[in-house]
């Protein structure tokens, strides 16, 4: 089980534990209707409906097709034909991971759902033998039926359905990938026609009989308290329901419900609420960056130090880089129905960790936890916000304060404000030179801020650091820079923080692969050769736990990068721009191997664009190749975001972006043009939803020097930096 | 006061309503048609598009009370099955990722395509300027227009 999606989680923070998934084929107890229903997965109705529970969350990542077509391969059914089911916490998945993050879908169900499916095949084939009285190996599994071979007689799954469920569960036997008819291969969103007619169901679509809409009033600067209210101007307005304080999300404040969002929003606007200001209220992100610069200059905690000791040397060079604090601003804002009777709490909830949402409500409401369901919503987007269950405990204690299902909203400005932001992560780069101005020796010193949304135990140590590879892209920096330390310091903020589409990933490889860029024209050596040399010796240097930088691996994506991006060959020329290439790459958790090379376009006066991203990449097994162009293309995108656009600040204890003003997201004219090539790999598929993010930000910024000659070290890059 | 107007095709009258609640929250939550959006209710996102006489309007900023008499088109209503030409390109191209974007994407195009029948780039980068997607599928949807305006040799 890999830990790192999870990030210093305890039994203390009330995270669940996962039991080994490949457990959970067993015997579910024969039902009267005697469907056939072996295990959580998987059902076959006498009617011959094949249904599918899908068990990871869908926020556009397309789990709803991938792993659809995971049990479909070893099941020999049409996945497009088959009915899907929304995770939910009931029961008979007490056992079944839901929780949605880390990019681990792919690899946490690849064994698990095939096996489930394998074994719902043989027990098949086997009750179709047994009705033929035909040897089983003369039977095989084919389009939903069982066919006997040697006669052409054939049996649909639904009519084996009451006799495979009487049958015990045999051992399973997977197919091997030469067999493969659906993984590997293009499949578009089994559940694309649900978007494109408006039918999709996401929370805020949720109708149930009696509800009713609640918008909350928040602090104005992080801290902050509700100290008195007034509701009288608010409750006049017809349709206005009842008013509620809360505290149970991030920030404490007052709830409105009413028939409707709109009527709610003039409530909330009539509450006259006097406010308690909050200890965050003189915060402002210049002063917590120039914390941030201070802190990289002295010594943190020495997460690693290794590698060959450097001889003294007077050259060194030296390069500081800033990632600025993020936003997720999915399209869909927070939002969370409930619904409280007694004893009782159903929750309907776009959320990323259904699990979480349950025990935490639970706990709030004094309930056992299996009094409690959680139906997770198709979400608007998660990128990581909706791990954090924030605004499910604040619908929860609203409907607990009422009679009827409450629909909580929150409006784009809550959503910016409240958001948990990625953390600033400023990281420093000294690098000794010996000769040829190789490095010799590197420190690198990161500072930036825990994730608020993970408190610790125990006050941190470099070894609780170590043990959760923090930083990421500092601790598994994959290269040989001679002696090596990399030093991490937290640095308190209010700001919530939480995980955002690469987590730690986007400031150390910004970081990173900008300064090896620096190095590179420092000793006047190609950017891609340099990192070549620094992947040698040519071996799998292990770090600890199942933590392996395997340098060959990476080296091959380096190689295919060069050939694919024609790196060598020069840029087409276009009149009055000057052009540039630059090169990134990374390894992310050990598994996913990626490089990507930007190509851009500067006018004179500084305003660029870019032209095009090629990304080369080894993730292991491919499973769906359309699923995977559409996962780099997206996260490639978020990536630029952050280098156009992004970057918040706050001042007075209280995020200064509020809306989609033009300069805080991409639009269809900054987009890029995005080139795909997968390696062919033999090893398990690895995770592919952020992997891409992390590399955008450095090559664009190195493609930036090739065409200008102007070093950027800070975002978002403006036409003025290049002038 | 009542507010009459044609919805997709039939016509509505409503008697209840504020006259200044906006389209999208009328849409919403007094018809229970929510195939249009909630993104950002300042006109910046797009998530909210529908066409008020053909012209593809932001229903968040748009009082009920102004589509008196006028021609209201949701996505709902743009075919039975999801078979509008727009709507079969989107899935040709397999546009959707989270999809919560798309319904304002698809009327915002509906509308381009009904003006400029064969878009270039720089028509859609200006027509579709006001639709955000997080999830990153501009260069599916540009695909996509080019492949509805029949241009699939422009995508």
């Amino acid at each position: 089980m890999r830990r790192r999606e999870f990030l210093k989680t305890s039994a203390a923070a009330g995270l669940c534990l996962f039991a080994d998934e490949s457990l959970v084929v067993t015997s579910l107890a024969a039902e009267q209707s005697k469907d056939f229903h072996p295990n959580v997965f998987i059902r076959v109705t006498l009617d011959n409906q094949i249904e599918f529970w899908v068990t990871r969350c869908e926020m556009g990542q397309g789990v709803r097709t991938l792993l659809p077509v995971l049990l479909a391969e070893e099941l020999f059914v049409d996945p497009r034909i088959v009915r899907l089911h929304q995770p939910a916490t009931l029961p008979e998945f007490k056992n079944v991971r839901l929780r949605t993050s880390g990019s681990s879908s792919a690899s946490t169900t690849w064994m698990p759902l095939r096996k489930a499916a394998a074994t719902a095949r043989e027990m098949l084939i086997t009750a179709a033998a047994r009705k033929w009285s035909a040897d089983p190996k003369d039977c095989k599994a084919q389009d939903g039926s069982v066919l006997h071979v040697p006669s052409g007689r054939r049996l649909t799954y639904g009519s084996l359905a009451s006799s495979a469920a009487s049958l015990p569960v045999p051992k399973v036997v997977l197919l091997c990938s030469n067999d493969f008819r659906l993984i590997g291969g293009r499949h578009r969103r089994i559940d694309g026609a649900e978007y494109i007619t408006g039918r999709a169901t996401y929370g805020l679509d949720l109708r149930l009989p009696g509800m009713k809409y609640a918008v909350v009033a928040k602090p104005p600067c992080f801290g902050g308290t509700p100290k008195s209210w007034n509701a009288d101007a608010a409750k006049k307005i017809p349709g206005v329901r009842d008013v509620v304080p809360v505290s149970a999300g991030y920030a404490a404040g007052v709830a409105v419900t009413a028939d409707s969002v709109w009527t709610a929003l003039r409530a909330r606007d009539a509450l006259q609420i006097l406010w308690e200001k909050g200890s965050g209220e003189t915060f402002t992100s210049d002063e917590h960056y120039q914390k941030l610069r201070a802190t990289t200059a002295k010594q943190g905690f020495i997460v690693r130090h290794d590698g060959q000791p450097a001889p003294p040397s007077s050259d060194t060079f030296e390069a500081f880089y800033e990632w600025p604090y993020q936003v997720h601003a999915p399209l869909e804002p927070m939002n969370c129905t409930a619904h409280v009777q007694a004893g009782t709490c159903e929750i309907w909830a776009p959320t990323q960790a259904p699990e979480e949402a349950q025990k935490k409500a639970a706990k709030l409401l004094g309930l056992p936890e299996e009094n409690v369901v959680v139906r997770v919503m198709v979400m608007g987007g998660g990128f990581g916000r909706r791990l954090f269950t924030d605004y499910v405990q604040e619908a929860v204690e609203i409907a607990k304060s009422v009679n009827y299902p409450v629909q909580l909203m929150w409006t784009r400005e809550d959503d910016m404000r409240y958001g948990h932001f990625n953390p600033a992560s400023f990281n420093r780069y000294v690098a000794k030179l010996g000769p040829n101005k190789r490095p010799v020796a590197l420190l690198h010193r990161c500072a930036t801020s825990d994730l608020s949304i993970y408190p610790p135990d125990t006050p941190p140590t470099a070894e609780s650091y170590a043990e959760d590879w923090t930083p990421w892209g500092g601790y598994d920096n994959p290269y040989n820079f001679g002696e090596l330390t990399v030093d991490y310091t937290s640095v308190a903020s209010p700001v919530p923080t939480g995980p955002w589409r690469s987590v730690e990933y986007p400031g150390t490889v910004f970081g990173r692969e900008c300064f090896l860029d620096e190095l590179a024209h420092n000793a006047s050596v190609d950017p891609i050769a340099l990192r070549l040399e620094l992947l040698r010796p040519s071996e799998v240097v292990a770090l600890r736990d199942d933590l392996k930088l395997d340098r060959p691996r990476l080296q091959c994506v380096l190689q295919a990068a060069r050939t694919v991006a024609g790196w060598d060959k020069p840029l087409p020329h276009i009149a009055g721009m000057r052009r540039g290439r630059g090169f990134a790459c990374n390894i992310y958790h050990g598994e996913t191997h990626m490089a990507q090379v930007a190509e851009v376009s500067v006018a004179q006066n500084g305003e660029f664009h870019v032209d095009r991203i090629v990304c080369i990449v080894d993730l292991g097994q491919p499973l769906n190749l359309l699923g995977i162009e559409g996962q780099i293309e997206s996260a490639i995108a978020w990536g630029l975001g952050a280098v156009l656009k992004g970057g918040v600040r706050f001042e007075k204890g209280q995020s200064q972006l509020t809306n989609f003003v033009d300069a805080s997201v991409l639009r269809i004219k900054d987009s890029t043009e995005v080139e795909v090539h997968v390696l062919p790999s033999a090893e398990p598929p690895s995770g592919l939803g952020e992997q891409p993010v992390p590399l955008v930000a450095p090559a664009v910024a190195n493609a930036l020097f090739a065409a200008t000659g102007k070093r950027i070290r800070r975002l978002p890059i403006a036409a003025a930096d290049l002038v | 006061m009542a507010i009459t107007f044609t919805l997709n095709g039939k016509s509505q009258t409503l008697t209840d309503v504020s006259p200044d609640m906006p389209l999208l929250w009328v849409l919403r939550d007094v018809l229970n048609m929510t195939g249009t959006k909630f993104g950002c209710g300042m006109a910046l996102c797009g998530a909210c598009t529908v066409h008020i006489n053909g012209e593809a309007t932001r229903s968040c900023v748009t009082p009920v009370s102004s589509v008196q008499g006028k021609k209201v088109m949701t996505i709902e209503g743009l075919s039975e099955d999801g078979s509008h030409p727009v709507q079969k390109a989107w899935i040709e191209e397999d546009v959707p990722q989270c999809g919560y974007c798309q319904s304002g994407q698809i009327m915002s195009a509906v509308a381009l395509l009904s003006k400029k029948p064969h878009p270039s780039d720089a028509d859609i980068d200006d027509a579709m300027r006001g639709n955000i997607c997080r999830c990153g599928t501009y260069q599916r949807i540009r695909k996509a227009i080019h492949r509805a305006a029949g241009d699939a040799a422009k995508a």
